[in-house]
């Protein structure tokens, strides 16, 4: 169920420097993995919303539903921003992928093509994942630690959001940017999830980050 | 010499930081729009000295309405002011016209510099 913001605490005000903050941390995290792979990211705009933590996984679901099977990165994350990240790729695009890093078109079937592809989603996970959220975390003063990725290859897209990640009785803020690696005909979702543990230094962190522009 | 400018973004806080970068003590007028195609159509009516422009936006991206700008004026300086620092954005920009590119989060000191690029260049045009 969607909260208004009286019910919750962040404001329009708040939630368009976060979103500001998002698109900043993307481009960064879009252009690192540019860097790293001969790619061009197309960006889209992020949005943010607050959900009920136990409305998260049906939000996430819901999002991805036009993808049959998913492939997904998962890393939390732990400072004063804390939280979940999740990377989200249509299951067929892993090989598509995987030519973006070895360069070649195709793979013979004896090749060991799922553990390759389950290590070429950790890399991109980490790259975006790692440059999109240690950007957030550097532009509102923080410094992170992250999980190992944990990769989910090819799963139904109902089932790779674990219902149990979350306390289901708190709130949550989500960030989401819908990207496509152009001329490989991509496209993929990363959503970034704090917790109501996160919510009151991150509304400071907000009014500090817009403060330092205000005379 | 400068005296009007446009900024496109649809970030509302893009543009009150974009306006906190500007400098106050010159009289620049200042106008915004939520979007390229706002822009565009802002472009027209006010012809500014300079427009700071986004790249990601909706309705009309910050690569179209330059595109759109340059089409009207190929004079026209345009700065794109963008998250997007991948180098295939920033040389498209540049082939589609823009006069420079600056990175978001902008500071008074970039916004200083490239403004005083833009004096440099309207001078020389005289």
């Amino acid at each position: 169920m969607e909260l208004s913001t009286q019910d919750v605490l962040i404001t329009e005000e708040e939630t368009d420097i976060l979103q500001e903050i998002m698109n900043i941390a993307f481009g960064r995290a879009a252009s690192d993995l540019a860097e790293y792979i001969d790619i061009f990211v197309i960006l889209s705009v992020p949005y943010i919303k607050l959900l009920r933590s136990a409305d998260l996984p049906p939000y996430i679901h819901e999002e991805i539903k036009d993808f049959d099977k998913v492939s997904l990165v998962e890393q939390n994350f732990w400072g004063k921003f804390k939280g979940s990240a999740f990377l989200v790729f249509p299951a067929d695009s892993g090989k598509k992928i995987l030519s973006l890093f070895d360069g070649s078109e195709e793979h013979f079937e004896s090749d060991p093509v799922y553990e390759m592809e389950k290590e070429t989603f950790r890399e991109v996970g980490n790259i975006l994942i790692g440059a999109c959220v240690g950007k957030i975390a550097e532009l509102l003063g923080d410094v992170i630690t992250y999980s190992p990725p944990r990769v989910v290859v090819e799963r139904s897209h109902g089932s790779v959001i674990s219902e149990t990640l979350f306390d289901k009785d708190s709130l949550a803020i989500v960030l989401r940017t819908v990207f496509d690696f152009n001329e490989q005909n991509i496209s993929g979702y990363l959503f970034i999830v704090t917790n109501e543990e996160s919510f009151g230094w991150l509304k400071t962190a907000l009014h500090n980050f817009l403060e330092q522009y205000e005379c | 010499m400068v005296k009007k400018i446009l900024i496109v973004d649809d970030s509302p806080i893009s543009i009150k930081i974009m306006k906190s970068c500007i400098p106050k003590d010159q009289g620049y007028e200042l106008f915004d729009a939520a979007n390229g195609q706002i822009g565009v159509e802002m472009f027209k009516q006010i012809n500014p000295d300079v427009t700071f422009m986004d790249l990601t936006m909706p309705v009309m991206n910050g690569f179209e309405a330059l595109q759109e700008i340059m089409k009207l004026d190929e004079r026209a300086i345009v700065i794109i002011a963008t998250a997007d620092v991948q180098i295939r954005a920033i040389a498209r920009a540049h082939d589609l016209g823009a006069f420079s590119v600056i990175k978001k989060p902008p500071s008074k000191e970039k916004i200083a510099a490239a403004i005083a690029e833009v004096e440099e260049t309207l001078a020389e045009r005289g």
